[in-house]
């Protein structure tokens, strides 16, 4: 039995222990999405455009990581349209800035791997690094958006009169902590991938400039530092969509 | 309206220190030793058309470029310099008047000509780390540079576990990195909630959801031989891939653990200040059902993270001809396997989080 297999029915199996049917639904929900990653690899491997295929396989995962594990309509529906604004706005910003940095493709350190390689298949690894930046943030935006939504809409259930700067104010507290927290997950998810890397800086005893200039520190930097700005951009996103059915609600009640 | 004028001073203050940042940045460089240069002038063949043996077309155009010095002992003088770039872009890159490089001066035959080493990417990484901070701060004030100054002493002190590793040339670096996923557990942990009874409940529940994972992990694998593993598949290895590949699941999945246990542990402890009488059982059941909800988007979160490490790569192998199971076990199945670790791991610590509190 391959490893991978006997790992995934581990997976499953205390999934659904600890967590009962929600558990096994929440399984097959990241089965679901590793299908959609792996389905849009091989439609850019084919010469579908980078940017296109992610557009949707971006849509198909914000869907699978907000519906498949919430039921409560009211607050997925905010966290599924605030995910969707803020990674709009993410390629907007990244699109230009991924150009006027040049962090496309491969880097010098990386020529060992692909020297039995030609490099020139066709694909623009520009857009690929784009895709890149936007799938791998998606499940932090899609989660920090959730649990946002989730914890405004249980207060303003306890306390139905809320008023908007009340909302705006609370916002800003949950906001917080999910914030650090989704911080750390990403960091520590984006160092952990990269520590063969740094060993092999520090193994070259690289200067500061290096840091500061090389392709390949500069753009899995770039990658983490634009993630974190969605983060905040979508805990901002949700709590003034949240605050949008107070408002409705109050223009009603008059 | 003493507020709003206090408004208007910090942002006035934030936009003159990102320029302050861009004007630096674009007129340093009398901070490098390697020499830096400018393009002036650039000439453009006509694209050449190119097919390898797996019929992709690709253009490739090269470029005759001027160089203007900006420091060290040539510093003002021009010099001649040739680039090629291609469609595609893989290792390679069009250049552009105005733009700033590192360069080597080499002569041939007494003509000094530049070959290009290295783009100028520093105002662009510093005016983004400006950009986050300054967002941080208009939205989260001085808490919000707190989860920073967390993030920023985590990463020193994981550079600082890098540099132990290379200058003792450490054999066992899966135990160092452990360590170091310790401290920086501890540290994050204590910024976040402070140190106190709290502090420590979420500490042991990660403690033991991380470490149980990562020995049904290491378990599993030996299990089954590592059936479709390729250790040495991991980018940039310079020791022991198997290793290096356990230190970086370790350090991965604390943070989505972390997460998770924290949530449990928060809502517990929150639950027991408003009803002291809540019995453990209904505790323990509360813990597991907040568990339940944030179980599935955190996996997802790390599947993505570990997952789309490869795709670069993955593109490569499926253009160059190979197959669909060669590619996935070459470029994915690392990525995959710690996803499926920090799974593991994150579900384990539900009902060792949601048993601790109570």
């Amino acid at each position: 039995m391959s490893s991978i297999l006997l790992l995934t029915i581990i997976l499953a199996v205390l999934m659904t222990l600890v967590g009962g049917k929600k558990g096994l639904i929440s399984f097959f929900s990241v089965l679901l999405n590793f299908v959609i990653l792996f389905v849009a690899v091989i439609l850019i491997s084919v010469g579908i455009s980078p940017i296109g295929v992610t557009i949707f396989a971006g849509l198909a995962l914000v869907a699978t990581t907000i519906y498949m594990g919430n039921d409560e309509e009211k607050t997925t529906n905010v966290a599924f349209i605030a995910t969707v604004i803020s990674i709009g706005v993410l390629l907007l910003m990244i699109i230009p800035f991924d150009k006027f940095a040049a962090i496309q493709g491969f880097s010098p350190e990386q020529s060992e791997e692909i020297e039995a390689f030609n490099l020139l298949i066709g694909i623009n690894f520009e857009s690929i690094t784009i895709s890149v930046t936007i799938l791998s943030t998606l499940g932090a935006i899609a989660e920090a958006a959730i649990a946002v939504a989730s914890g405004l809409d249980e207060l303003m259930e306890q306390n139905p009169n809320m008023t908007l700067a009340q909302l705006y104010e609370s916002g800003r507290n949950i906001g917080f902590q999910i914030m650090g927290m989704t911080f750390n997950t990403l960091f520590f998810g984006m160092f952990g991938g990269d520590l063969a890397l740094f060993i092999l800086i520090a193994k070259m005893h690289a200067k500061f400039g290096y840091y500061l200039n090389s392709k390949i520190f500069v753009s899995e930097s770039i990658e983490v530092l634009f993630s974190s700005i969605a983060i905040i951009f979508v805990i901002v996103m949700t709590t003034y969509l949240m605050g949008r059915r107070i408002k409705n609600k109050e223009l009603i009640q008059k | 309206m003493k507020i709003n004028k206090r408004f208007i001073l910090e942002i006035t203050l934030i936009i003159l220190s990102g320029l302050a940042i861009f004007f630096i940045t674009q007129h340093n460089e009398r901070w490098y030793q390697q020499p830096l240069a400018q393009v002036m002038t650039v000439k453009n063949s006509q694209p050449e058309t190119t097919e390898d043996e797996f019929k992709n077309k690709d253009q490739q155009t090269h470029q005759k470029l001027t160089f203007k010095m900006l420091n060290g002992k040539h510093r003002g003088q021009v010099y001649p310099g040739t680039n090629t770039f291609s469609y595609s872009g893989g290792n390679d890159q069009q250049f552009f008047k105005g733009q700033k490089v590192f360069v080597n001066l080499e002569k041939n035959q007494n003509k000094t000509y530049v070959t290009i080493s290295n783009y100028k990417r520093d105002t662009y990484l510093l005016m983004l780390i400006w950009a986050l901070i300054a967002m941080t701060y208009l939205v989260a004030r001085f808490k919000g540079m707190l989860a920073l100054l967390s993030v920023g002493l985590n990463f020193i002190i994981f550079l600082l576990c890098v540099q132990i590793d290379v200058h003792y040339n450490i054999d066992h670096i899966f135990g160092l990195f452990s360590m170091s996923a310790l401290v920086f557990l501890a540290l994050s942990l204590a910024l976040v909630i402070g140190i106190n009874k709290q502090w420590l409940v979420t500490f042991s529940s990660i403690f033991i959801g991380t470490s149980a994972a990562m020995i049904i992990g290491i378990i599993a694998l030996a299990l089954t031989n590592n059936q479709g593993i390729h250790y040495e598949a991991l980018d940039f290895a310079t020791q022991s891939p198997k290793q290096l590949f356990m230190s970086a699941t370790v350090i991965g999945l604390l943070g989505a653990v972390m997460d998770a246990a924290t949530d449990i542990v928060s809502t517990l402890f929150e639950l027991k200040r408003t009803d002291s009488n809540i019995s453990r059982k209904q505790l323990f059941k509360s813990g597991q059902a907040v568990g339940k909800s944030i179980m599935g988007p955190l996996i997802n979160v790390l599947l993505l993270i570990f997952f789309t490490e490869a795709l670069a790569m993955a593109v490569l192998f499926f253009r160059t001809g190979n197959t669909l199971n060669y590619t996935f076990e070459w470029t994915m199945s690392l990525g995959v396997v710690q996803a499926l670790i920090s799974g593991i791991g994150i579900t384990l610590v539900i009902p060792s989080a949601s048993a601790l509190s109570a």
